[in-house]
């Protein structure tokens, strides 16, 4: 396994005190917070962090660590000494096993197992029987996916006892059916699907967090869809009847004559279907006006003809407001 | 090691099957005072949170559980209290709101 050298992702040297520890955590840990951060792999160093802190911020864990020596060169394969957790005890692990789970091999190996057998659970006492965690994970669908619904393949990483009493770390991969009609931020609970119970009780569920694959075309609030409709000029102007692809097809839509850019036709019922008793949201389309370049002889004299032609102050709104000022 | 498991499973969606205060405390790991003393505060949705409503029917959605998660993530990671943590996940949610609302380039110049 690889070794991982948790003063390294801390920033701090071997001698650091708790203080130094705790302050070097939290810096970090506002850099990237993955609700906040704008690193791209921001998820993965904050678990790297927790990783890291939840050793070196417990003193018994941090002996232990500190025990197993340096880092080996020429990345070989880091292999703890045989009797180095000989007579260890854990008070507890200060993490669940649901938080553990994305930790990496190096600390499943090392402290893994004897933070199961001292009580893991956040510190909290382990009874003779205890319903398994439950676990989280997020699920990008298309918006497509919410309007027809699909199944996805959802890979999952969690840590076991395998048959020796060992953990392992094992990835499985789920079939889960997307029913249509979900929107960002709602879950689908897979019972059964977390962690395995303790002592014959029950596994914890599985809380699948949905959000969208972000899609220029489209922005989405609840269940309602904004989209983007693109017209020319002249279809603003006198009005027209076009063709619009939708997230659920094409549809035939009637642009009223003398439409703005930013103004919005609603289709009621075109949005995200609707799931048990709350409706289908709504379509917007947003207007937008595209020009057309002024790029051939005869493009620039339509121009020039509607600027010799049209009375047309795009600015008057803003010369009225500046009188009113200056007045 | 893969498992590939060709199953397909169906899932409960939350809000149509609320949570209730004890699946609410597992599904985040705490006890059920953690979501007692913020939902008596104020500071974390439910339906039914009347004073005189028994705890045992209250309800959570899928925006509560995002939101005790956070508020856990923020409490745990800072060492903070509870009421600038959840002043941390109002500010949250009121910027991923207003990004939602932006048009993609415009978000993304913004994030």
């Amino acid at each position: 396994m690889e070794f991982r050298d948790y003063y390294q992702i801390l920033g701090v040297s071997k001698t650091a005190d708790a203080d130094e520890i705790k302050k070097a955590f939290r810096k970090l840990a506002r850099k990237y917070h993955p609700d906040v951060s704008k690193e791209a792999d921001a998820g993965a160093r904050m678990t790297e962090l927790n990783e890291a802190n939840t050793v070196l911020s417990d003193p018994e864990k941090r002996a232990a660590y500190d025990a197993l020596g340096a880092r080996p060169q020429g990345g070989q394969d880091f292999r703890p000494p045989p009797d180095w957790n000989a007579g260890r005890e854990y008070s507890g692990g200060g993490m669940s096993d649901a938080e553990a789970a994305g930790f990496s091999d190096f600390f499943s190996n090392l402290f893994g197992e004897s933070a199961r057998r001292a009580g893991g659970t956040g510190g909290a006492h382990r009874a003779e029987q205890m319903r398994g965690e439950d676990h989280h994970a997020k699920v990008v669908i298309d918006l497509a996916d919410a309007y027809n619904g699909a199944t996805r393949a959802i890979t999952l990483r969690a840590a076991k006892l395998d048959a020796s009493g060992h953990v392992v770390n094992e990835e499985r991969t789920l079939n889960v059916n997307i029913p249509k009609g979900l929107k960002a931020g709602q879950h689908i609970r897979l019972n059964g699907q977390g962690s395995a119970g303790f002592g014959g009780a029950p596994s914890g569920d599985l809380f699948l967090e949905i959000s969208f694959t972000p899609d220029a075309r489209y922005r989405v609030d609840g269940r309602d869809v904004i989209e983007a409709m693109p017209l020319a000029p002249w279809e603003a102007a006198l009005g027209a009847s076009i063709e619009m692809p939708t997230p659920s097809g094409t549809v035939q839509v009637t642009v009223p004559p003398g439409s703005q850019a930013g103004r919005k036709l609603r289709l009621r019922g075109r949005g995200i279907p609707g799931q048990g008793s709350n409706e289908a949201g709504d379509l917007y389309l947003e207007i937008s006006i595209v020009l057309p370049p002024a790029n051939t002889d005869a493009a620039r004299k339509i121009y020039e003809d509607m600027a010799r032609d049209m009375a047309f102050n795009p600015r008057a709104a803003n010369a009225t407001s500046t009188q009113g000022a200056k007045a | 090691m893969s498992t590939m498991n060709m199953t397909i499973f169906s899932g409960v969606i939350v809000d149509d099957a609320t949570l209730t205060i004890q699946e609410l405390a597992c599904a985040c790991s705490v006890e059920t005072t953690w979501v007692v003393q913020r939902v008596s505060d104020g500071l974390l949705p439910c339906e039914n949170p009347a004073p005189a409503t028994a705890e045992t029917n209250w309800r959570f959605t899928s925006a509560a559980l995002i939101r005790a998660r956070r508020l856990l993530s923020i409490e745990r990671t800072f060492d903070a209290n509870a009421e600038v943590s959840a002043l941390v996940v109002d500010l949250m949610e009121e910027v991923s709101a207003l990004r939602s609302q932006l048009p993609k380039r415009a978000a993304q110049a913004a994030s």
